[in-house]
């Protein structure tokens, strides 16, 4: 019995600890190698001189776009990942809580999975003619655009669960009090479903943070976003490793810090209390 | 306060009806109880007067004015939910001056128009709580101070009490009498349990199938029902039921299938059967069987303090009897009971109609 009771924590413990190693050990290299001389990643040191020649190249090198890449990334994301939310709230309050027919729903759904499907690369090009013909290619807008696209139909399906979880009785208690939609909205729906809104913000924003395809084809050298500054560390001849694992390491700090912030919104239990 | 008028209303989803063609007329200041079973369409009947559900036909007039097209925050209305439905991000307080601040009333006004609501229902140290900081009553006394502030020409409540625990229920039905005894607003109550609508109402509606079975006071419905329906429905235990028959030649008399037989209160011509229905606690033991009699034997006997409940079986039929006084019997035990003919409620067996 005692011998069993031992081994069963230690056991678990053992497999976490080697499941977080595994899921630890690239990010902790990619760190180390932006410390790192290119000479001494190249000669696989594990103990070396910590230098920060490679951040101040990406910061303040000449031919680095980086600081502009990131700027570019912080107005893409943002906006696209505002517009994903307001959007995705009013959609799914609307087809969970304003009667709509049942297929209209459906199809609505369906139909956005679907779309969720498709590799956004096949899009990209689509995308390109018709943003290059009413001059939105290189633009903020295409590109907040084309992210909008892509990460509304899953914003739809998260705020649709925190919604439908928002009892019917709340709204309805509210419309007798006098509220009409938008203000049900604004004092009753958005402040319980503010978790809701926290993570799915976090995702949009981390997805539209990320993504490489479609930025790549719509934007050119002033529109650039970080993906596209780290890839530019692989050229033809070189690849300057510990730069781009510099650029890398600078490029996780946003989402870092939004998933720090946003902790305390996303709490469980916030409607407790509501109704039994 | 104000009178509420049901014309022909009635509730139609897609090709089902619900509710069919109902005619109410409520009483200014009254406390009016929709009672039935589950799906009766009792709810749907009081979120049809709320506005919260579409009325498919007829006419609801709330203090003389037609409101079928009116919006339910423009009906002078409040309604208490079952689920107390009390916003989870607000304060008691916040919850209660909700409707104030949207109508766009100052701070000071709200805090000033609280404060009675607040006193009435004791809520004085809760004011700053969020709701899953308060206890189920406490929950409920919120509800109705949300109800209460926007002083609303009609109150509505869909059982507001059904969420709590028995002792706590008996307390709020009779604070809620308080406060309707206080207030005199125009109240509908929707409920399943007969006891709260006793207890509470002014008038009792039965309801069944979406049909109104009979509206009275609640004695009178209790002494008087107007079907079978209403008869087994309020009283607990429920009413008996006995279905006889009444030999040729003796139009006063009615027999059970084993030669008992019940002087009837008054000769039924042309009859040949009747449904006879004796409440529990109208039978009396007695020592021997007799004339008038009905003998059956004791399946359980449930004790409780105050009463005592007899399960018995007579054939097929099962009977409930109730007593006042401890009863020496057991179970297994032939015992013959009596009623005063004049506590029979007959009922016609085909139509269930009381005649």
């Amino acid at each position: 019995m005692i011998e069993h009771s031992r081994t069963g924590p230690v056991l678990r413990h053992a497999v976490l600890i080697g499941f977080a190693l595994i899921v630890l050990f690239p990010f902790v290299w990619i760190v180390m190698a932006s410390f790192k001389t290119q000479i001494a990643l190249l000669m696989g040191q594990w103990r070396f001189a910590p230098t920060l020649f490679s951040y101040d190249s990406v910061i303040n090198g000449k031919t680095s776009d980086f600081v502009t890449n990131f700027k570019n990334s912080s107005i893409i994301a943002i906006a696209s990942t505002t517009i994903v939310l307001s959007v995705a709230t009013l959609a799914a309050f609307s087809l969970y809580r304003l009667q709509w027919a049942d297929w209209v729903l459906r199809v609505l759904l369906a139909w956005s999975v679907i779309f969720h499907m498709v590799p956004p690369i096949t899009l990209a090009g689509a995308w390109y003619t018709m943003f290059r013909s009413v001059g939105l290619d290189n633009t903020y807008a295409g590109i907040i655009l084309a992210h909008t696209t892509i990460n509304l139909p899953m914003a739809l399906w998260m705020m649709g669960v925190f919604i439908r979880d928002v009892p019917k009785e709340l709204v309805e208690a509210a419309q007798i009090d006098g509220a009409r939609t938008p203000k049900v909205l604004r004092y009753v729906v958005i402040p319980i479903v503010r978790p809701g809104l926290a993570a799915t913000g976090i995702l949009c924003f981390i997805f539209s943070w990320n993504e490489f395809p479609v930025a790549l084809t719509l934007s050119q050298r002033a529109t650039a976003t970080v993906p596209l500054g780290i890839g530019k560390y692989a050229q033809e001849n070189t690849i300057a490793y510990t730069e781009m694992a510099a650029a890398s390491t600078l490029s996780i700090i946003p989402a870092f810090i939004l998933l720090i912030v946003a902790q305390r919104f996303i709490v469980r239990g916030l409607t407790s209390g509501a109704v039994k | 306060m104000a009178t509420v008028e049901l014309k022909g209303v009635s509730k139609r989803f897609g090709a089902v009806e619900v509710i069919h063609s109902v005619d109410l007329s409520i009483r200014e200041g009254e406390f009016l109880v929709l009672v039935g079973p589950s799906g009766c369409g009792k709810s749907t009947l009081l979120r049809m007067i709320s506005g919260l559900e579409t009325i498919s036909s007829g006419d609801l007039f709330i203090g003389g004015k037609r409101v079928n097209d009116v919006p339910a925050r423009d009906r002078g209305i409040s309604m208490v939910f079952q689920s107390y439905a009390l916003y989870p991000h607000m304060t008691s307080a916040q919850n209660m001056s909700f409707a104030l601040k949207l109508a766009g009333k100052s701070p000071d006004e709200q805090a000033e128009r609280i404060k009675p609501a607040a006193g009435v229902l004791g809520l004085g140290d809760y004011l700053d709580r969020f709701p899953r900081e308060l206890s189920g009553g406490q929950r409920q006394r919120v509800a109705m101070g949300r109800a209460i502030v926007r002083e609303p020409e009609v109150f509505l409540f869909d059982e507001p009490l059904s969420n709590l625990d028995a002792k706590l229920r008996v307390r709020m039905r009779a604070e809620l009498k308080e406060l309707h005894q206080k207030l005199k607003t125009t109240t509908v109550y929707v409920t399943h349990d007969q006891i709260e609508a006793m207890t509470l109402a002014d008038r009792i509606v039965v309801l069944r199938d979406g049909v109104i079975e009979q509206v009275g006071a609640p004695l009178e419905l209790y002494d008087n029902p107007a079907n079978r329906f209403v008869g087994s429905f309020l009283g607990s235990p429920a009413m008996n039921f006995f279905e006889l028959s009444i030999p040729d030649g003796t139009p006063d008399r009615a027999r059970f299938a084993d030669g008992d037989s019940l002087q009837l209160p008054r000769e039924l011509g042309g009859r040949s059967s009747v449904t006879v229905g004796v409440r529990p606690e109208s039978l009396e033991l007695v020592s021997e069987a007799g004339d008038g009699t009905i003998s059956a034997e004791v399946a359980v006997i449930e004790p409780t303090g105050s009463e005592t409940e007899l399960f018995l079986r007579k054939g097929k039929d099962q009977i409930i009897a109730s007593f006042r006084d401890r009863i020496d019997v057991r179970p297994g035990e032939i015992v013959h009971l009596e009623a005063n003919p004049a506590k029979y409620h007959l009922f016609d067996t085909t139509t269930e109609l009381a005649i």
